[in-house]
């Protein structure tokens, strides 16, 4: 029962649009993440993303994968800043070193923009079934064979995760603890852990890709598209709007200096 | 419907191979040979008559060489055909030979000619015998790739290049044969229950309108109404067949949709179920062994032994009690009507001390009267029910359990409200149907689950206080699938995993090991590597493991999935033994009405999280319409004790073995003719026993 995809069965207005349209924004929002340098003009990325996650009902995602975010920032910011010049007036003296303001807006900025893209990339998730992700990326000129990988590895990604579950429960039935003992001794606690589970995904991938075939899945011939939306008003508006957010911050960044440091 | 009816079937099927030929074929096989491993040099199919040599494993999962030894095979078209075989006797292989998936995916080493509906099948490839074969695999999680329910149904037809509209309308009509049809369309194939996800791998399978339908072991995993439910598809879809089965269902209904597949294959290792097809196969050693209408294979004792294959309990019924074999019942209805028509007077059991029913050798229908006889009535609600022995002390006190799983569409809840009280030295069977929360129940007694309400207490002691590390020296737990478990090189490795876990070392570690080992009867194994084994013998480094914790109770979890019937009552027959011998107290989680019936004196439903039954087994059994509103269904043999039962003045229980139901019939051979042929014909053939 914990056998559960990334994406969420709803009818929010984000999951309305086509995996076209959806494509378009999440690229969009990523360029703009990837273009500023601020913290206040990436935060606004992040804010944007943060609240198509929200509206599409993935924070349940972010839930999953919150360890994962909060590493990814709490580390950039750390390293960020041994990279960095130090430049501006100092914010942190510590005997060890200090902070200068331009190397923690730096830092803020580059973890900012990590997070942002994890936030986009599962805003889309949450609101694009694998058959949309499948049909949106062939329908901006990727190979089937490709994007119906793309597909199934998502579709697996809860079924590993139940079967390690389960593996989890029967070792611990029969006394592994993995918070006992020196560091080896936990590293080697793992082998009864990741054996099973990887014997078992390899048996399941070559019997899954034996059901494919059975299934009359080929990628040379002709096949149909079942459940195909065409692009309807609120996804030209969708569409128009990416345009926008990538000409405005190609534009404001580089024309303006915005959000630049 | 009657014997004689039977019996004219049974005459005509000896010739039923020669009037075959003429008809339409769905599948031929000749010679055909097939070894997994790619470098084998197969000899010729000729070559490979006879016997397995002497050299070779007696296990057959583990031979190496050809899995398929020269079978020669004709599949008429129309009808539902079964094949049935020890495990590893090649019925998987064989099926994977229709749609090419061998030779084409799986290449190993193949010879020979396959030609189904009219294709070469040996020489096309799986996506092209896709547009005319459909196959349902064993592991249906393998075969959900989508993220909704009509996009599951509409890949195979996509595939396929059906235009979008007629998938729509393929959609509909295919959740609706499978009774999928108020499924909420927009539901996670993921996250449906074990059953739901077995009918919509079917329905996707048929969405693609096959001719044929091949279907490998597709109700392992269904609780007992979904079996009937499923195995009702298959003969409906099947249904322009010419039916040779006279089952008391009678002839089937008014025909199939015309889109459905006209012939339909399965394998099987549930024989109750097999009992249902129009055609049966037993593959034996990579060949067929046997072939004919159901009638005639099933009640062919001495084929069904020799290919290691369960003979159908009512038959072996009536075969031990000297009936004419040319006239052996298969279903309920007609073994009640046999012996309406003879001289055999039903006796139904008394209630007796149940904790000496031995499995399987008959000791258990010695009837014990006076004060132990007493022992069997049930104490009171909660109490441990249906056994006489002295049970220990309490083992397992659960008081209001509840527990919730958190899904898309909120919280489940899987568990509710249940009060179990356990002792020691009992066998309890828990059952419901799919999705009633058994698994869920039984996790909470060696704490793998936590509940979020209610207690529950191992000896006095709450486990949300213990460590895995303190229960899980006391509890057992045996899961399903061997494989979700096994990870080290050795046997011998693998069993010392617990004990060692819970610190034991040395001499007393070895020693452990050695009895697990012993006890299970895997002495030969030892040094092997747990993944070259076949899956019984998994099953048992699984239990050897579990038992070298030297755990006062076991939990098991479907002990039975996976086998094949020698294996499973191998398996069971030693659950039982630890259980009289070593006080074992054993809980037993199974979709298997058989297992219930003839290892576990107490059961307890669960339904919808709920506890609905607890107590004698033989009591549950005997009230045919609350299994039914259980989604449950009695065993052939239970039924027909239920049906003698319900015909007689007396009041009674329902015999729950074979033994039980030949021993109130009057003991092995007790038949005397039919009633007429008696007074022409006094000495029956059976007095002497």
């Amino acid at each position: 029962m914990s056998t559960r995809s990334l994406y969420v069965s709803a009818d929010t207005p984000v999951h309305r649009l086509t995996a076209r349209s959806k494509i378009g924004l999440a690229t969009a929002l990523s360029i703009a993440a990837f273009v500023f340098t601020t913290p206040i003009a990436v935060g606004i990325v992040l804010a944007v993303a943060f609240g198509a996650l929200a509206w599409a009902g993935g924070l349940r995602n972010l839930r999953r994968v919150w360890f994962i975010v909060v590493a990814l920032f709490v580390v950039g910011f750390v390293v960020w800043p041994a990279f960095t010049p130090a430049r501006g007036p100092t914010v942190l003296a510590t005997p060890l070193g200090s902070l200068s303001s331009y190397e923690l807006r730096f830092a803020l900025g580059r973890s900012f923009r990590i997070v942002s893209f994890i936030i986009i990339g599962l805003a889309f998730v949450s609101a694009t079934s694998n058959e949309g992700i499948v049909r949106g990326l062939r329908s901006i000129g990727l190979p089937y064979a490709f994007c119906f990988a793309v597909g199934t590895a998502l579709r697996l990604f809860p079924t590993f995760l139940s079967a390690a579950d389960t593996v989890r429960q029967a070792q611990e039935a029969r006394g592994l603890d993995l918070s006992a003992g020196n560091p080896i001794e936990r590293v080697r606690g793992y082998v009864p852990l990741l054996v099973p589970v990887f014997v078992n995904a390899v048996r399941q991938v070559n019997d899954q890709s034996m059901a494919l075939e059975a299934r009359g899945f080929d990628t040379r011939g002709e096949r149909t598209f079942h459940g195909k939306r065409p692009l309807a008003g609120r996804d030209w508006i969708a569409l128009a709007l990416a345009t926008l957010i990538v000409v405005g911050t190609l534009v404001g960044r580089y024309g303006f200096g915005v959000g630049a440091l | 419907m009657g014997g004689n009816q039977g019996m004219d079937e049974s005459e005509s099927d000896g010739d039923d191979d020669e009037t075959s030929v003429a008809e339409a074929v769905a599948a031929r096989l000749r010679e055909v040979v097939f070894s997994y491993d790619p470098y084998d040099e197969l000899p010729a199919a000729e070559d490979l008559d006879g016997e397995a040599t002497a050299s070779r494993s007696t296990d057959p999962d583990e031979r190496g060489g050809p899995v398929l030894r020269g079978v020669e095979l004709t599949i008429p078209e129309g009808g539902f055909t079964v094949v049935m075989g020890a495990s590893g006797g090649g019925k998987s292989t064989l099926l994977r030979t229709f749609n090419a998936v061998i030779p084409d995916f799986i290449r190993g080493s193949f010879d020979g000619e396959i030609e189904v509906l009219g294709r070469d099948a040996a020489a096309s490839r799986v996506s092209e015998m896709a547009e005319v074969v459909g196959m349902v695999f064993q592991d249906y999680e393998t075969q959900l790739f989508r993220t909704s329910v009509p996009a599951e149904v509409a890949f195979g037809p996509e595939n396929l290049a059906v235009p979008p509209a007629e998938i729509d309308e393929r959609i509909d009509r295919t959740l609706g044969l499978v009774g999928l049809e108020d499924l909420d369309r927009a539901s996670e194939p993921a996250g449906l229950s074990g059953g739901q996800k077995q009918r919509l791998v079917l329905a996707s399978v048929l969405a693609m309108y096959p001719d044929l339908l091949v279907l490998d072991e597709p109700t392992s995993d269904l609780d007992p109404r979904g079996t009937h439910e499923l195995v009702d598809v298959m003969r409906a879809v099947a249904a322009d067949g010419e039916a040779t089965n006279d089952g008391t269902s009678g002839k089937r209904a008014s025909g199939a949709p015309e889109w459905a597949p006209d012939s339909a294959v399965m394998v099987t290792h549930k024989v109750e179920e097999a009992l249902l097809a129009d055609r049966a196969v037993l593959l034996r050693d990579g060949r067929v062994f046997r072939e004919g209408p159901v009638r005639a294979v099933f009640t062919d004792v001495d084929s069904l032994e020799d290919s290691r294959v369960a003979v159908p309990p009512l038959v072996a019924a009536f075969d031990r009690l000297g009936w004419p074999a040319d006239d052996l019942p298969l279903l309920p209805a007609e073994a009640a009507h046999r012996v309406h028509e003879s001289a055999l007077e039903w006796t139904p059991p008394a209630r007796r001390n149940e904790a000496f029913r031995d499995s399987g050798n008959g000791t258990g229908t010695t009837e014990s009267t006076g004060a132990t006889g007493e022992l069997g009535e049930p104490d009171g609600p909660g109490a441990p029910a249906g056994t006489g022995r002295e049970l220990g002390e309490t083992v397992f006190e659960l008081e209001g359990v509840g527990f919730e799983y958190q899904t898309d569409r909120g919280p489940i809840r899987a568990v509710d409200g249940v009060d179990l009280t356990i002792r020691e030295g009992e066998t309890v069977g828990i059952v419901g149907g799919n999705g009633s929360g058994k698994t869920t129940l039984a996790k909470h007694l060696n704490g793998l689950h936590e509940p979020d309400a209610g207690s529950v207490a191992w000896h006095g002691r709450p486990v949300s206080g213990l460590s895995m590390a303190e229960i899980g020296r006391g509890v057992g737990y045996v899961f399903q699938n061997p494989d979700h478990q096994l990870f080290a090189e050795t046997v011998r490795e693998e069993v010392a995993f617990g004990p060692e876990n819970f610190g034991l070392s040395g001499e007393d570690l070895d020693r452990r090991v050695r009895e697990a080992i012993e006890t299970v009867e895997i002495d030969d194994l030892v040094d092997r590597d747990p993944f070259t084994l076949s899956k019984g013998q998994r099953q048992r480094v699984a239990l050897a493991g579990v038992l070298a914790t030297d755990p006062e109770t076991i939990v098991f979890d479907e002990p039975t999935t996976g086998l094949d019937a020698a294996q499973q009552e191998q398996f069971l027959d030693l659950i039982a033994r630890l259980n009289r011998d070593e006080r074992l107290t054993v809980v037993m989680v199974t979709h298997d009405m058989e297992t219930i019936a003839r290892y576990a004196p107490r059961t307890v439903v669960l339904e919808n999280g709920r506890k609905a039954y607890d107590g004698p087994t033989r009591d549950l059994f005997a009230d045919p319409g609350r299994l039914d509103a259980y989604g449950l269904r009695a065993p052939h043999v239970v039924e027909t004790a239920n049906e003698l039962t319900d015909d007689s003045e007396d009041e009674g229980l329902p015999a729950l073995s074979v033994e039980e139901l030949v021993t109130g019939l009057g003991g092995p051979g007790a038949y005397g003719g039919d009633r007429d042929e008696r007074s022409v014909e006094p000495a029956s053939k059976g007095e002497d026993a």
